[in-house]
């Protein structure tokens, strides 16, 4: 299922923020408290893989792209109020529990 | 009590002794039982996090008194024909199926807050260990004069969900070319802030798709500012020329009455004559099961606790959404979403020693202007001395390119059909 599952466009434009990002890809962050942040995330992505409108699915993706992302729109390098609002109070610790949660989860459908 | 998933029920009972040791809360009972009385944004989002959370382990029953729910957000949109009624009607089956949730098809008409019992219409009793109140507004019928339940068909006011959702539309879509709206907004705090603002826009998209150029919408406000007024009113100028009249208190010098048999408005500075529809957005407090409580003062909200949701009067009753006081954060579904994460954490920490976190929230609320055309306003929130406060937030401007605005109508959608799913999937 998730080889049909759609790529998301911002998966080929982390690249940049990928290599400036501190340490190595993090699946081994606190999934305990990334399902909890996760939370915050729910209200629009779906827990499913369910992709609608312009909200990507965000679940099992590679730990060390989404923390890659997490750190553009943290800085600001990524438009979209919404993101920069979110991922600008996340830690690295945070962004590390939040990716390691979403790297293990897997489309429903 | 009408419970429509007797299978669920027995499920749970037959589960009951596993859990046991596991509920450190309440040693000596089969399994820690949360009720939620309201299922809407805060109380559906609460029942199904501590159900699916704790994985069987705390019996969970949502009273609720209708079959089905019909979204307050997006009602804009379905009067505005972007949406048909029926996308934003939801079932409750789902929890029930998929997290063991128990349904109450019954109002909850009185909180035994002493003996921490429910009781319902029906009669039926339900014990809890914790109780989620989340029952939304009521309107103040009497904020108006001349404006009452009894004549809430004739100038309906549209802000609680169902046939007055439908109402409004009717109404609209009856506006002759010529005929003047007027729309008296509500004052702070109420539900969903940008609300009426949105609600204007969706009436001037209409009436300007039927080719009824010459109708007119006057908001009669009792506030001096709204919710994203600047970015509203330049939008409003740009789609809808002189469509769209806002007044504050200092222009139209206060309302003054209403006559329903006549169709007038009748301000401090204006008299206005047969209104082709008048829409009342009354004042507005906490749910009547939460003031009856002792939740909240008389025509009053819930104050919380800002790090658990707790309501401040009693340590086992959690109260979310529009029928709280959640300092900086808005009236909003996707608030009373968030709140019900923090709360559902604390109840599943309490319960069953589940881990806990400290308590941060979020929120944004999209408003649709016209075709493709959306703003937005949100933040994020923190406990801070003693009150949700925001850390920080952000709005839509004027000006701003048209494809931002058709990304954040996308935004949108996408947004609706997430938390209907955390909701109810």
């Amino acid at each position: 299922m998730a080889g049909t599952f759609p790529v998301p466009a911002w998966l080929g434009s982390v690249a940049t923020a990928l290599a400036l990002s501190a340490g190595p890809a993090s699946a081994t962050g606190d999934k305990a408290l990334g399902e909890y942040l996760s939370s915050e995330c729910t209200t629009c992505h779906q827990s499913s893989g369910r992709q609608v409108g312009g909200i990507p699915a965000i679940i099992g993706h590679p730990a060390d792209q989404f923390i890659a992302l997490m750190i553009t729109y943290r800085d600001k390098q990524r438009d979209n109020q919404v993101m920069q609002t979110i991922a600008g109070r996340l830690t690295r610790e945070e962004m590390d529990a939040l990716a390691a949660y979403y790297e293990s989860l897997k489309p429903s459908r | 009590m009408q419970i429509n998933r007797r299978s669920v029920v027995l499920t749970g009972l037959s589960a009951a002794g596993t859990f046991a040791l596991g509920a450190p809360g309440v040693l000596g009972q089969a399994k820690p039982r949360v009720v939620v009385i309201g299922g809407g944004a805060g109380g559906a989002t609460a029942a199904r996090y501590i159900a699916k959370d704790s994985q069987g382990a705390i019996a969970v029953t949502l009273v609720e008194e209708n079959e089905s729910y019909q979204t307050c957000f997006h009602s804009n949109l379905y009067v505005g024909g972007f949406r048909k009624y029926e996308e934003i009607v939801h079932g409750y089956d789902a929890l029930a199926k998929n997290h063991g949730i128990t349904l109450a098809r019954a109002r909850a008409t009185q909180i035994d807050r002493d003996k921490k019992e429910v009781v319902l219409s029906t009669g039926q009793r339900l014990p809890y260990d914790r109780l989620v109140v989340s029952p939304g507004i009521d309107l103040k019928y009497d904020s108006v004069p001349g404006w009452s339940k009894e004549v809430e068909e004739q100038m309906p006011h549209g802000w609680k969900p169902g046939r007055q959702t439908q109402l409004i539309k009717q109404r609209l879509d009856a506006v002759p070319n010529g005929g003047t709206i007027v729309m008296i907004a509500p004052p702070n705090p109420y539900r969903c802030p940008p609300g009426p603002y949105e609600r204007a826009s969706m009436f001037a998209h209409v009436l300007q798709q039927a080719g009824k150029k010459d109708a007119k919408i006057i908001i009669l406000d009792p506030k001096e500012s709204f919710s994203k007024q600047g970015v509203f009113q330049a939008d409003w100028e740009k789609r809808y020329r002189s469509m769209i009249e806002w007044l504050g208190p200092k222009i139209h010098d206060g309302i003054k009455s209403v006559d329903p048999k006549t169709n007038t408005v009748v301000t401090g500075f204006e008299t206005y004559k047969d209104c082709a529809f008048v829409n009342v957005i009354p004042a507005q407090m906490a749910g009547e099961i939460a003031r009856s409580a002792g939740l909240a003062p008389a025509g009053g909200y819930c104050a919380i606790d800002a790090a658990t949701m707790k309501s401040t009067v009693d340590p086992n009753i959690f109260v979310l959404g529009d029928a709280c006081i959640a300092g900086d954060m808005p009236k909003s579904a996707f608030s009373a979403n968030s709140q019900a994460k923090v709360a559902a954490m604390t109840i599943r920490g309490e319960l069953t020693n589940a881990r806990t976190f400290p308590a941060r929230y979020v929120n944004t609320c999209w408003s649709l202007v016209a075709p493709d055309d959306t703003i937005k306003v949100g933040g994020r929130y923190e406990p801070k001395d003693g009150k949700i406060a925001a850390t920080e937030t952000f709005v839509s401007k004027p000006g701003e390119s048209a494809e931002l605005r058709k990304e954040n109508q996308a935004e949108n959608m996408g947004w609706y059909a997430g938390i209907t799913a955390d909701m109810f999937s």
